[in-house]
Parts: structure tokens; C-alpha cells; sequence
């Protein structure tokens, strides 16, 4: 829509002899004839950035999108929406990282957004066996995918939504993988995760548990019978300690093991007294275990708190529920009694040195300094480890991950069989849901572009979500986002043009949570979701970084008038660019980045 | 949550009486302090022009970019010509319609200060309104009554900097017991229009003092007229406020306090201020909003 | 009705009969009994005006600049020191084409400070382009008002109408005042097409470059210039509903006069018991009053003066380096001519020193007895 230019209506005046001029000195019509937009030399577009949360998502997750559409009250396209990045919310929003919430702009006003809860309410609005509304026809080629963890998960429903055909094979007699067996109930409920199943199988999507690949059917077979293959079996070994008597007890077990018998719903006695050794989720999820079995429970780890992979808030909450730990301390030396009972544990202090290639300073012994630990049972959890026999060598490996390009997809032999991804723990990333979930969706579109004989480096270019490795399957859709305006996922909201003088301070809902004592007595989850009320607050906080809300502030700032609300049903404004000076102030008073100033030589597309 | 601007949406969209074109400068805050202050008067307003940039921006013979009726007065007279055209104006039955003198520093704190003391002694019903951009801006940045101290203008020169304070126009317009003097600032636009349309009801002389950035006269960014204009009141330098028959109420408390040294470090004009008067200027900024608390205070008593 | 009025009061007066809308005025002696006699009749309502009592004689200008751009009856007065405060206004006021009428009390200029007649005040305001009246008694000062608004909201300009200080200001005669519905039918309401309108913005005396500021000047000039044409026939027009007649200039036995005596004022009436006692000694002598002094009306003035051998200039005012402005202009008038009169200038009663009628004689016969003027001018009574 063009708006009707107001240069049109300039009316100049030339007066040849005095006696075309006005008996006096008086005007005769404006000065709409002076196009100052003449003066420039930077002009102002409208451009939708990438927000610093949707930035730091491992998956792309649009964020402020869907929170848009909360606020709006739109929860079913809020759900909907959301899932168009990162399909599974009910599941994220309990128990994902918050690469968002540490990246949020927010956080420099007051606090960041409880994104995570939101994302858990959104989650919860829709039910989750609901199958995708707007499934596409089969386009004749079928996908294997190995293992029913997050990243098998997401590259099946990416993969669905492309027009694939799939079955997803888990050995194990429950679906789900780490999401299922790895993560305790309390933190993400065995009923959330059926019923995501629910949903992939009503999608089209078959399920095959019990069904081992390397001993139920074999990878050549699979390979034979598809056209692709996504490989995400996931870590489920544990690293050793590499002590002697390690393999010679039953109350020596890994955090892996007894997560997973729990999760089953064997029994397990882990007895009065437990050691886990390790500083991952897997270390802190055994220790809530524990002591929700009743043991006292004690968590050895080799370096300092600051330096533990596990997430703070899983710590502290650990803490309060009565774990013990003990810093810069790493075990020594396993004595045991005859009958396979551990007698001691013999540990050494540590301190820190210079840092390793992890970046994190590298632990180094005290000699002599040991000390005893008392216990009844001792729980690794000192790292995860695939398994790659049922690769049977037909995939290339390397440092216990699956070699593979940009693509994801793996170092194997060339010949017309099954083309075979991978992603998840298996290949070389970190070790979180999130960017498990991520990998599957990045699979999904090199899949689909090698279907199509679409050059993948050329696509990514075009798909990246801002700085990267995240990428949008929207934009591989051709979806438009929520806000219609010029959107350019490849420029990152600058957060030092957030202008933090527009926004009244507002602190960050507490989240709702059940005390440490009623906690400890059951494997329940603790923490409800959001009410709606509370939900509509929340989202309120949002700053929408680099995305406009039509707040008007640039209308109101021009002084050239210069900007143009677009009205008629359309969204956002034009700038007038007959007279726009190129002063900047748009700029600047844009509370959130969402105008960027561009040299005058740049054409600007029309919107 | 985000504040936003308290200015409905209509009266955005609605034609503006400041039509674009203009000759001001990029990032001119007086050209959107004239966009604001039409919006809350609407079109029966007459805008009595002394010399000041205004004259400029407004356009060349025949060409005029403001939609309500336009006078060109000399530098002195703003005041005076505005009662002049008041009395027309009572005198032919059009009562409602509001007469505004228009003027720049120069116009109204140094030689314009005889008119409107006598206006204001007489309680001419006129809205006067200065858009203060601190000096003589349109003949080329010098000095005037309104620069504050430690400001580099042409005439107070590097090395020989402004010493002088800032003549405090508002404690001389209160002297004349008019019914309304009020300050404002094109980083508050709710508040301009607020007090805008606020003027249009009020009888007698009303005094509004717009601070008005300037960005090649303050050696600012033209992109961050806003934002420094805004500081000076965060900074406490310009305090938004009104007082309505000696009622005294504070419009803007600032989102955030910062320092005067804060407020001065985006603006070139400033670079010579010594720290001696930097202490002074902070000294006063507290002294002066702290008096004005304690007025408002006492007003809702 | 006739009565015996002061020359502020016929002011006062005509400003009444005119039914200005808008005044506004700063006292000076002597011309505050202007403003307190306007004050007491709009305190009494016998007009329905605004007025706006400022604080300084530029303001008073400026306001009636701003009531008169609205379309608005407009009035003012002032004298001496007044006026020249003015000066920077007046020049706004004929430039932005403004009706205004200023009664000017032409007073002496300081320093010393000096509140008697002298014609310096007004003389110095030449240029500014307002069409100047110089008045000899109370009738035509009152009747000068009128027939000003007439001509100003006729030809746009503004119309300044000056008299002396204490001789008229303060001196009763008698004047015949005409009744108001008179008036009206000589003096219409004023409702001009441009003014400050919310109805019909414009924007009024905006920056205007070198490219359109000349014919703009132009056009004002001309305008000017059609005044020599157009009051004529407001006098005639005067003369008809009130019978008394005016005109450009006085002529007072101009016929066969080998020597005019040009004189503007009060020294008018002096000099014309003057020449009557010379007519008595059989001298040919004649007066050519001079009213209006802008726009120049050299035609007339060549008309009047062209034929006589001897023209005596009685100039009551004094510009330092020049001598008498009306001497210079009459100079400058009667240029074009191919025979030229010899202009004797003389210089008499600045600073409202009395000048008699024997005085007037004295000049006379000066003039008449020397072929050329022995000084230019001629500083009549001063102390030597």
C-alpha cells in the first residue's frame, strides 16, 4: 500500500513581475516543495532484529514472538508458533538450560524474563497428543531415526512437516531416551513425555521401542530399507572412575544406572550414606534421587562450585533439600569390605591450576592431603559416553563423537544407499536439550535440501539465526513471523540502543515453589505452571527487543514529521523519506532496536 | 512494562499543523517542541514570531509550513504584539482562540524581557512560550542570558567559557504573579501536550519554557537530541514542573538520577567546563530540586 | 458641536468618532493627557476598545502592530523621545502595510531634555515610509484623525498626523465636533482581506530573499506614491459631509507671490498675520502651508512654489550637519524645474522658542531684500 505522498501536494510559486506578488507580505501555501529528505547521507529503515534471547537459543527459539501472541491473549497461535523452532515446550519450559534468560536485555533494568516459565505455560495451553494442524502430503522418502531422546524427537517432527516418512527406533521399552530415563520425574513428569509421543504418532510418525539397532535389526538393514538416517542414540555409559574395586561392588553404581532403574520403576537401596562423585545435572539429578530414597547424600566434586557444570538453580535447590558438598575433592582409593560393602572412600584434596582446554582451571592433587568418606554407596557421575558398536564401523568416529560436516551428516562410505545424520550427545556439542533439539531440526533441512539437490552451505546462509549455529526452520518455510514488518535474521538486536528510560521497573515473578521438607517425600514435580494472570504479567515485562510494537515513540519524536503511522489494518509505519532529514532520533528513541540507520546509497526494499 | 508515551494515537495521526519541509537543522528540538505544542492547542491558535530560528524554519516568502495563522514581530516585541493581537482577537468576538508568542532565548531572557515583564505585569491573557535552545542560536551561537555556566558559545569563547548562570526565568515570571508558569522539555512529549492543552483553558499570561536541544549550537549528536535533553532533567538541571496560581507540582520524576558531569559528557559545548564549576552546577541542580520538592510538598498541603 | 478643546483632547476625540477598536499608548508630556483623557472614555465605555497600557513606547507600537495585523481598528500616540523608541516598529508598520494612525506631539529631541514644540521628532521618522500630516490648529487635528483612518485603511500605510507641543497639545480653540453617526458615513468599519485568521491561515512578514524583497519594496513604494493621488479625494470627500476643506498643501495668496513663506505648524498661523500686515505694505507674499510632508508631493510642491522668485523655508526643526529637513526636501522638490525659485532656509523656534509674528515679518523681509540667502540656513534668534 502506497501512503499518498505529501510532496504531491507541494504547490510552488513563481512570481515573474511585482505584479504577481500579494498586495503584502503574505503566504500562499506551504513548504511541502522542500524535500529535505535531500539532506541525508543515513536514512532510517524499519528492520525486526534477533533478540538477544532468540540469539543465545541454541534452537532459534522466536521468543518474543510467541510471547507477543501470549500477550495478546492468542495462547493456541502462541503454541503453535513456538513450536515452528523448538517443538517441544512442555518439556523445554521445565527443564531447558535458559541460554535465554542469561541473555536477556531485561536482566540490565531489573531482571530478565522468566522466559522458561512462560515457554512451560505455553506448553501446557494445548494438549499434547494434538497433532500439527497443517500436516503436508508424503513426498516418497522415508527416514529412520535411531533413538527417541530430543534430538530423534525433534529431527522426526521437522522431518514430518517436510513430507517424510518415519519410524523411530529406541531399544529401550519406553520412549523419550535422557528426557525418559535420565531426567527424574520431579523435574520433568513421565506424562509430559507420553504424551509428546502421543502427539509425534498422531503426526504419522511410528514408534518402534524394544527395537535395538545393532541387535533387533542391524544399521545395514536399516540402510537398505531407507533413504535416510538420523543417528541420535545419545551418552548412556558412564565413565569410570579407573579405581581398583570400581567394577567389584553392587553399591558402586553410576548416576546414569540409578536414574534410570528409578525411572523404570525398579527398586533401588542406595542405602544410609551416598558419595556421588561429579558436578553435571547427572550428579545433582542422582543426589535428589537419593535423597528423596532417604539417604544422606554428599556430592564430591573435583573443582570449585563456580566451576560446576550443573545449573546454579539445580544446585541451590539441591542444597535445600539437604545434599552435602564437598569442593575440591576427588576420590582416591576404594577399600572394600569382603562381602562387596564399601568400608571407605578414600579421597584427595585438590586445588586449581591453570586452566585446561575446556577453559575451566584444571584440577591438580594436594599429595597426602586424603581424608575419608564414610558411605554406603557410590554414585558416578563423572561424564557420559556413547556406544558406537552398532555403527559396525560403516560411520567414521572420532573422540567419542560422530564425525560429521555442517550438515550433520556423517563420515561414511559414498555409495546409493541411506544418507545418515546425526545428532544429539553422540556428535561433538554440548550436552544439553536444547541443542539436541536443535541438531535434530538442523538434520531435518539438510535432509530435505539433499532431497531436493539444494546446496545446504548456500541455504544456512540464508536460514542462520543471527550469530549463529542456530538456524529458522520458518525461514525455510517461508513463514512471515508474527510482526510483518522487514525482518532480518541475520542482524543481532544491538542491546547498548536499548533504551531502558521507557520501561518502569518490575521484578520477575517468583516462581512458585514447594519447600525443600514437602519435596524431599516424593518424586513429584514442585513447581506449577503459571496462571494465566500471572503469565499475562510476566510476559508483560518483555522489552521485545529489536522487534517493533507499534509504540509509537518514532511518530511522536520525528520533528520533521516524517513518520507515518500505516494504519487501514496495516501494521507499523513508513518513513517519508521526501523530507526525512536522517537526523536519527527515531533511532536512538526506538526503546528497542528495531530501526537501523543505513548508508543513503542502500536501496530499501518495500514492504 | 513499558511507559509509553501518554499522547493518544488520533491525535499522532491526525494532519499535522506543522507540515513538513522545514528549514531547522537535523535533530532541531525546536521544530518538534512547535509539533508538540500544536498538537495540544489544535488549529485555533495564532503564533506570534519573533526573530529566532523559528523564523527560518518556518520557510521563506511565499511559502509558509504552519497551518494556523502566522505573524513575524520584531525580536523585542513578542509579548507585547501578542497582547496587540489578543485585543484584535477579544475585540472580534473570538475569545476561544489562543494567542501564542513564540520565542527563542534571546527573545524572551534578554531582549525580549521588557515586553514580557510588562505583559505579564498586566496579565495579558497570552500564552508565551520559549523554546530555549541556550543561546543565540539562529545568528550563529552566542552567548545569552538563558547559556548556563561552563558553555563554549562564540562569544564566550575557549578560554573565556560562560561564567555567568543561567538567569532563572521562571523565578522572574513567578515575581510577576501571573496564574501559570510551567516548564517543560521535547524529551517529555506527553507533557508538552499536557500542558498544552492545559494553556487553552487558563486565563491570564501563561509561561511555558520548553528546553529545546540544539545540536550544532550543544556540539551533540543530532541523533541524540533526545536524549540529552532528557538528561538534563535525570541530571536535575531542568526540572519539569508547574506552578498554577503558586501551586507548586513536579510533572517528570526522572526515571534515574544521574550527575551533572554525566549530563554534560555528550555535549561538545561543555568541554571546557572546569571542575570547580561542575561542583557549583551539581551544588545547584541538588539545591534546586530539592527546593522544588520541598514547594510541591508544601503545595499539597 | 463646537466646544473649546484642548489639541490632545481633539485627539482624544477623533479617536472616539473613529471608534478605534484597539489602543495602547505610553504617556509622555505632552502627550499624556492623550492617554488619560483615552483612558477616562474607555473607563466610561463611550468606546468600546481595548487598551492596553504597556511599558514603553515601543511596545505601544508593537501592540497596535499586532491588534491592526488582526484586522483591528488600531491607534496610538506619542512625542519626541517616544516616537524615536519607536522607530524600529514604525518602519515594521508601513512595511507589513498596517492602517495604524499615530498622533505624534512633535516635541524637541534631547539631551538637554526639551518638552517644547519642535518638528525634529517627527522629521526624523521620514523614511520609515508612513504617510506624514502636519496639522496648524485643534479643528484640524481632530478632523485629521478622521480623514487618516480614512486614507490608511484605504491605501494600506500607516498615517502619522503631528502638531506642536503646548501650542496645540495644551492650548484651547475652538473646534467643531461632528456628531458620530457622521462619521460613520465618511469613515466605514475597517475589514480588511488579509489579517490573522484561524478560518483563512497565512503566515504574515516571513524571510524574504533577495530574489522578492526588491518588488515587495517596489510595490510599497508605488502604493505610496498613490497616495498624492488618493487624498485628494478623501479631502473632497471630507469637505462634503463636514464642509470644511483641507488638501496635500495650504496655499494662502500664492498667486502672483513673488516669495512664498513654506512653513508646517503652528508657525503657520503666525505667519499668516505676518503677511497680512505685508499685504498692507503691498508685498507680494504668499504661504504655502505644507500638511502632508510623505509620500513627497513634489508635483504639488513644484505646482505651488514653481513661479515664484523667492521661497523662504521656516524650518522648526534642526538636523545637525544638514540644516532644515522641509528646506532640504523643498531643495530636492523643486529640482527638476527648469527655473528654479531661491530658497532662503531659515531655522526658528527649536526647543518651542516663541517665534512672533514680527519675527515672521523680519524673515520676510530678509528674504526680500537679499537676493540669495546670506547664510544656509539662517538661524533666526540665535543668541550670538
Amino acid at each position: 500500500m502506497t501512503v499518498k505522498k505529501r510532496s504531491d501536494l507541494a504547490k510552488t510559486y513563481d512570481f515573474k513581475s511585482w505584479r504577481d506578488f500579494t498586495p503584502m507580505n503574505t503566504s500562499l501555501g506551504t513548504m511541502l516543495h522542500n524535500l529535505t529528505g535531500s539532506w541525508r547521507f543515513i536514512k532510517p529503515v524499519y528492520e525486526d532484529k534477533v533478540p538477544a534471547c532468540q540469539n543465545a537459543c541454541p534452537a532459534g527459539n522466536d521468543i518474543e514472538g510467541w510471547v507477543r501472541l501470549l500477550q495478546e491473549g492468542k495462547y493456541d497461535k502462541a503454541y503453535w508458533y513456538l513450536k515452528r523452532e523448538q517443538p517441544f515446550p512442555a518439556i523445554l519450559g521445565r527443564i531447558c538450560f535458559k541460554f535465554c534468560e542469561a541473555a536477556c536485555n531485561r536482566a540490565v533494568l531489573d531482571d530478565c524474563i522468566g522466559i522458561n516459565e512462560l515457554e512451560r505455560f505455553v506448553g501446557d495451553q494445548v494438549a499434547l497428543s494434538t497433532p500439527h494442524p497443517d500436516l503436508p502430503e508424503y513426498n516418497g522418502k522415508g527416514l529412520a531415526v535411531i533413538g527417541s531422546g530430543p534430538a530423534g524427537m525433534s529431527a522426526a517432527y521437522y522431518a514430518r512437516l517436510l513430507g517424510f516418512k518415519i519410524t523411530i527406533f529406541e531399544a529401550l521399552p519406553v520412549m523419550g531416551g535422557v528426557l525418559r530415563v535420565g531426567i527424574p520425574n520431579y523435574r520433568l513428569p513421565r506424562d509430559v513425555v507420553a504424551s509428546e509421543f502421543e502427539g509425534l504418532k498422531n503426526m504419522g510418525i511410528e514408534l518402534r521401542p524394544e527395537t535395538a539397532v545393532g541387535k533387533d535389526i542391524t544399521l545395514d538393514e536399516l540402510r537398505n530399507e531407507y533413504d535416510y538416517i538420523f543417528l541420535a542414540t545419545g551418552v548412556h555409559t558412564s565413565m569410570k572412575l579407573k579405581l581398583e574395586g570400581e567394577d567389584q561392588s553392587h553399591q558402586i553404581m553410576s548416576g546414569l544406572g540409578m536414574l534410570k532403574k528409578v525411572a523404570l520403576g525398579e527398586e533401588i537401596d542406595p542405602g544410609k550414606k551416598v558419595a556421588v562423585i561429579g558436578g553435571g545435572n547427572t550428579a545433582i539429578d542422582a543426589a535428589r534421587t537419593a535423597i528423596r530414597l532417604g539417604s544422606d547424600v554428599t556430592v564430591i566434586y573435583r573443582r570449585s562450585e563456580s566451576e560446576m557444570p550443573a545449573h546454579p538453580e539445580e544446585v541451590e535447590e539441591a542444597r535445600e533439600e539437604g545434599v552435602d558438598f564437598r569442593f575440591l575433592a576427588a576420590p582416591e582409593k576404594i577399600e572394600l569390605n569382603d562381602d562387596g560393602t564399601i568400608r571407605n572412600l578414600v579421597c584427595c584434596e585438590m586445588e586449581l591450576g591453570p586452566p585446561d582446554e575446556s577453559g575451566r582451571r584444571r584440577p591438580i592433587k594436594k599429595e597426602g592431603m586424603l581424608f575419608d568418606v564414610k558411605t554406603d554407596s557410590i554414585v558416578t557421575a563423572i561424564g557420559e559416553i556413547p556406544l558406537f558398536d552398532y555403527l559396525n564401523e560403516i560411520v567414521r568416529t572420532e573422540n567419542r563423537t560422530v564425525a560429521i560436516n555442517e550438515c550433520l551428516e556423517v563420515d561414511a562410505k559414498a555409495d546409493d544407499k541411506a544418507r545418515i545424520f546425526a545428532g544429539g550427545d553422540i556428535i561433538d556439542m554440548p550436552h544439553t536439550v536444547a541443542h539436541a533439539v536443535a541438531s535434530g531440526k538442523r538434520a531435518a533441512i539438510a535432509m530435505d535440501c539433499d532431497r531436493k539437490n539444494v546446496d545446504f552451505a548456500d541455504t544456512l546462509k540464508k536460514i542462520v539465526i543471527g550469530d549463529g549455529p542456530a538456524i529458522s526452520f520458518s525461514k525455510y518455510m517461508g513463514w512471515d513471523p508474527v510482526n510483518p514488518v522487514s525482518y532480518n535474521n541475520h542482524v543481532v538486536v544491538d542491546s547498548k540502543k536499548i533504551v531502558y528510560d521507557y520501561f518502569s521497573k518490575a521484578l520477575k515473578l517468583q516462581k512458585k515453589i514447594q519447600g525443600p521438607d514437602v519435596r524431599i517425600t516424593s518424586f513429584k514435580p514442585f513447581t506449577s505452571t503459571l496462571t494465566l494472570e500471572d503469565a499475562q504479567q510476566e510476559a508483560a515485562r518483555c522489552i521485545h527487543c529489536g522487534r517493533c510494537t507499534e509504540c509509537d515513540n518514532c511518530l511522536i519524536f520525528c520533528p520533521d514529521m516524517s513518520v507515518l503511522f500505516k494504519g487501514n489494518g496495516q501494521f507499523g509505519y513508513t518513513f517519508d523519506y521526501d523530507y526525512c532529514k536522517g537526523c536519527g532520533i527515531c533511532f536512538t528513541e526506538c526503546p528497542r532496536n528495531s530501526i537501523t540507520m543505513i548508508e543513503e546509497e542502500s536501496p530499501v526494499e518495500e514492504d | 512494562m513499558q511507559k509509553l508515551i501518554d499522547i493518544p494515537r488520533e491525535l499522532m495521526t491526525e494532519e499535522d499543523l506543522v507540515q513538513p519541509g522545514l528549514l531547522s537543522c537535523q535533530g532541531c528540538g525546536a521544530s518538534l517542541a512547535m509539533k508538540l505544542a500544536l498538537k495540544g492547542l489544535g488549529e485555533r491558535t495564532v503564533a506570534v514570531i519573533p526573530a529566532c530560528c523559528w523564523t527560518i524554519i518556518i520557510g521563506t516568502y511565499p511559502y509558509s509550513a504552519l497551518k494556523v495563522p502566522v505573524i513575524h514581530v520584531l525580536f523585542e516585541t513578542a509579548a507585547v504584539s501578542a497582547s496587540g493581537v489578543r485585543a484584535a482577537f477579544d475585540v472580534r468576538g473570538e475569545k476561544d482562540v489562543v494567542v501564542m508568542a513564540w520565542a527563542g532565548d534571546g527573545g524572551t531572557f534578554d531582549i525580549g524581557i521588557q515586553a514580557l515583564s510588562g505583559a505579564a505585569e498586566r496579565n495579558d491573557d497570552i500564552l508565551y512560550v520559549c523554546y530555549d535552545n541556550e543561546a543565540y542560536m539562529n545568528t550563529g551561537i552566542q552567548r545569552s542570558g538563558a547559556t548556563p555556566m561552563g558553555a563554549w558559545t562564540t562569544t564566550t569563547p575557549a578560554g573565556a567559557i560562560k561564567e555567568e548562570s543561567k538567569k532563572d526565568i521562571e523565578k522572574i515570571m513567578l515575581a510577576h504573579g501571573i496564574p501559570y508558569v510551567a516548564t517543560a522539555s521535547v524529551a517529555y512529549p506527553d507533557d508538552i501536550v499536557y500542558k498544552f492543552k492545559k494553556a487553552r483553558s487558563i486565563k491570564g499570561t501563561k509561561f511555558i519554557h520548553i528546553l529545546s536541544p540544539c545540536p550544532p549550537g550543544w556540539r551533540t549528536d543530532p541523533g541524540k537530541s533526545i536524549q540529552v535533553t532528557r538528561m538534563a532533567t535525570q541530571a536535575k538541571v531542568f526540572p519539569i514542573y508547574e506552578v498554577e496560581n503558586g501551586r507548586y507540582t513536579i510533572n517528570i520524576y526522572p526515571e534515574r538520577q544521574i550527575s551533572v558531569k554525566e549530563y554534560i559528557q555528550p555535549q561538545g559545548r561543555f568541554r571546557e567546563m572546569s571542575d570547580k564549576m561542575l561542583n557549583v552546577a551539581q551544588e545547584r541542580a541538588d539545591q534546586k530540586w530539592d527546593d522544588l520538592v520541598r514547594m510541591a510538598e508544601d503545595s499539597s498541603l | 458641536m463646537k466646544q473649546v478643546i484642548k489639541g490632545n483632547y481633539a485627539v482624544s476625540q477623533g479617536v472616539k468618532l473613529c471608534r478605534v477598536e484597539v489602543i495602547s499608548a505610553y504617556p509622555i508630556t505632552p502627550q499624556t493627557t492623550i492617554v488619560e483623557d483615552l483612558s477616562e472614555i474607555c473607563a466610561r465605555g463611550e468606546i468600546d476598545a481595548k487598551f492596553i497600557k504597556v511599558e514603553s513606547e515601543h511596545s505601544a507600537m508593537a501592540a497596535v502592530a499586532g491588534s491592526s495585523s488582526a484586522g483591528v481598528r488600531s491607534f496610538t500616540a506619542t512625542s519626541g523621545q517616544g516616537l524615536l523608541l519607536m522607530h524600529e516598529v514604525l518602519h515594521w508598520a508601513a512595511g507589513a502595510r498596517l492602517p495604524i494612525v499615530l498622533a505624534n506631539v512633535n516635541r524637541a529631541i534631547g539631551p538637554g531634555w526639551n518638552i517644547w514644540a519642535d518638528q525634529s521628532d517627527s522629521l526624523s521618522q521620514r523614511d520609515t515610509g508612513w504617510v506624514q500630516i502636519y496639522c496648524e490648529s485643534n479643528q484640524e487635528v481632530l478632523d485629521s484623525v478622521i480623514m487618516a483612518y480614512r486614507l490608511a485603511e484605504k491605501i494600506l500605510l500607516p498615517v502619522m498626523l503631528t502638531y506642536d507641543a503646548f501650542f496645540l497639545s495644551h492650548t484651547s480653540e475652538i473646534v467643531d465636533i461632528p456628531e458620530i453617526e457622521q462619521v460613520d458615513t465618511f469613515l466605514p468599519p475597517y475589514n480588511p482581506e488579509f489579517k490573522l485568521d484561524v478560518d483563512n491561515p497565512r503566515m504574515f512578514g516571513g524571510m524574504t530573499g533577495p530574489d522578492y524583497y526588491y518588488e515587495e519594496r517596489y510595490i510599497i513604494h508605488k502604493d505610496a506614491l498613490e497616495t498624492l493621488e488618493l487624498y485628494p479625494k478623501v479631502c473632497e470627500e471630507f469637505k462634503e459631509k463636514f464642509s470644511r476643506e483641507y488638501d496635500i498643501c495650504e496655499e494662502y495668496q500664492t498667486d502672483d507671490a513673488e516669495l512664498i513663506v513654506v512653513t508646517a505648524g503652528t508657525i503657520t498661523s503666525v505667519t499668516r498675520i505676518a503677511l497680512d500686515k505685508l499685504h498692507e505694505q503691498g508685498k507680494k507674499v504668499g504661504l504655502m502651508k505644507i500638511r502632508m510632508f510623505r509620500p513627497l508631493p513634489v508635483e504639488r510642491w513644484c505646482k505651488v512654489l514653481g513661479n515664484a522668485a523667492k521661497v523662504v523655508v521656516i524650518d522648526r526643526n534642526l538636523t545637525a550637519g544638514l540644516g532644515g529637513v522641509f528646506a532640504n526636501e523643498i531643495q530636492a522638490a523643486l529640482y527638476p524645474l527648469q527655473n528654479r525659485p531661491v530658497i532662503f532656509p531659515v531655522i526658528a523656534g527649536l526647543g518651542g522658542r516663541d517665534v512672533t509674528p514680527e519675527d515672521v515679518e523680519n524673515i520676510i523681509n530678509y528674504a526680500l531684500k537679499n537676493d540669495q540667502p546670506t547664510d544656509i540656513p539662517l538661524f533666526w534668534g540665535l543668541k550670538e
